[in-house]
């Protein structure tokens, strides 16, 4: 997939994730691939990062803008910025049997 | 492992009746059970009356509510009693479950104690369902769809009850759950070898099981795009597939878990599946979760048909298709574009 292709995946992604999070919202994308994400509290943008920083993807909100390292780190932000109701749960893996266990 | 299965169902449903029916067949011997009844007054217990193989043992109290400690003491104690003697060397557990009881915390108890998982293996969710009152129970009571939504097999009771047919009942809880398999009961009457045979531990063990664990075929991205969702009153509970004919990395499959654990979190209410993992594509791995708690993969031997896409069937509470297909192919795009970076 294409970086541009990306960039369309991920306003689809976030476009389904409102609806998902149950966010009244829109998402659009600007000929430079800024993503543009408007709910009716919160206006948010959202940016591949620059080359010289740690990160892939940048967010702003206003004046603020923060990093985030993949697409995981960003949905969280998003949500956090635009669902105030919005608690993660972090993934549990069970114990592992013991090898030879039958 | 010495398997241990769920038997849960909805008030008056014929948990125990068909409990009572299992515990006198000779192939059912060896069994010990959980009992779980809500109140300080149990009847249940009293109404089973156990081979001289098996035995019951008996918990007070909601067990969804209090479940984590309580029934990870209870397997613990059950088990210690039978490496000392003190009990018949039981071949399997049912855990019976109070009508009102949310089945997610007791199956959670059962994968993350990490002693437990050490001895026991889950042989599945047995979920009964009254053929008379059932559908009115199931457009009543929340708890009995999420019972229905969670389950590997069905049992309807009652039948020998019916004046008409099952058909909208039968119609109602393929919709719920199409992947989970109906059995019927009459008057609990049922054969034993029919039941604990479709969970996930029992699947893990045999690559043949696979395909019946995950049940039928479920509209996929190839066919549709709004998932199964049941109608009326359950509305928000969905059922789909998720198909990949392409490998998935390890690490795309580990944030598409992470990330459904992170947003969907109590509404994912099961999700199973066998994942042609790019890193190891001759040995599929078998993935089960409940809400955020999900089973370590079980790496089959060998893929069990000619078949070697991966599937993911979901069973949640407002859960879109859309959105997961979405999520999964912009993760696997982006693990693709860093994997690719020089």
């Amino acid at each position: 997939m294409s970086p541009s292709m990306l960039d369309e995946a991920v306003a689809v992604l976030l476009a389904r994730s409102l609806e998902t999070w149950r966010i009244d919202g829109s998402v659009r994308r600007e000929v430079d691939g800024t993503l543009h994400v408007t709910t009716a509290a919160k206006h948010l943008r959202v940016s591949r990062a620059p080359a010289d920083l740690p990160f892939r993807w940048m967010l702003g909100e206003g004046e603020r803008t923060r990093g985030a390292t993949s697409i995981s780190s960003l949905l969280r932000h998003v949500r956090a910025a635009v669902d105030p109701g919005y608690r993660p749960v972090r993934l549990r893996i069970a114990p592992l049997p013991p090898p030879g266990a039958s | 492992m010495i398997p241990v299965a769920v038997l849960t169902g909805f008030l008056g449903s014929g948990k125990t009746t068909l409990l009572a029916r299992l515990l006198r067949h000779p192939d059912f011997a060896r069994t010990a059970v959980i009992i779980n009844e809500f109140g300080e007054v149990g009847l249940d217990h009293d109404l089973i009356e156990p081979s001289e193989e098996s035995f019951v043992t008996l918990q007070t109290g909601c067990l969804c509510c209090t479940i984590r400690g309580d029934l990870a003491r209870t397997l613990a104690d059950i088990l210690r009693r039978r490496d000392q003697g003190e009990v018949a060397a039981f071949e399997r557990i049912v855990i019976e479950t109070s009508g009102l009881a949310d089945p997610a915390p007791i199956l959670h108890a059962l994968m993350s104690d990490a002693g437990l998982a050490e001895r026991l293996a889950l042989a599945g969710v047995v979920v009964t369902v009254d053929a008379v009152n059932g559908l009115d129970t199931l457009g009543r009571q929340p708890e009995s769809v999420k019972q229905v939504a969670v389950a590997d097999q069905l049992v309807l009771t009652k039948t020998d009850l019916l004046e008409g047919g099952a058909d909208e009942l039968l119609a109602r809880l393929s919709a719920l759950n199409p992947a989970a398999r109906v059995e019927q009961a009459s008057f609990g009457a049922i054969d034993p070898a029919q039941l604990f045979t479709a969970g996930p531990g029992v699947a893990a063990g045999k690559a043949a099981d696979i395909a019946d664990w995950l049940g039928p075929d479920l509209p996929s991205d190839d066919h549709a795009h709004h998932g199964h969702a049941a109608g009326g009153h359950d509305a928000q509970i969905t059922c789909f597939a998720i198909l990949r004919e392409e490998p998935i990395r390890a690490v795309t499959l580990t944030l598409l878990l992470e990330a459904l654990a992170d947003h969907c979190g109590a509404d994912l209410l099961r999700l199973k599946g066998i994942v042609n993992v790019a890193e190891s594509p001759e040995r599929p791995a078998v993935i089960h979760g409940v809400q955020h708690v999900f089973h370590p993969p079980a790496w089959l031997e060998r893929w069990p048909s000619k078949d070697r896409r991966s599937r993911l069937v979901f069973i949640g509470r407002g859960i879109r298709q859309a959105w997961v297909e979405a999520l999964l192919t912009v993760l696997e795009a982006e693990v693709g574009e860093v994997a690719a970076r020089p």
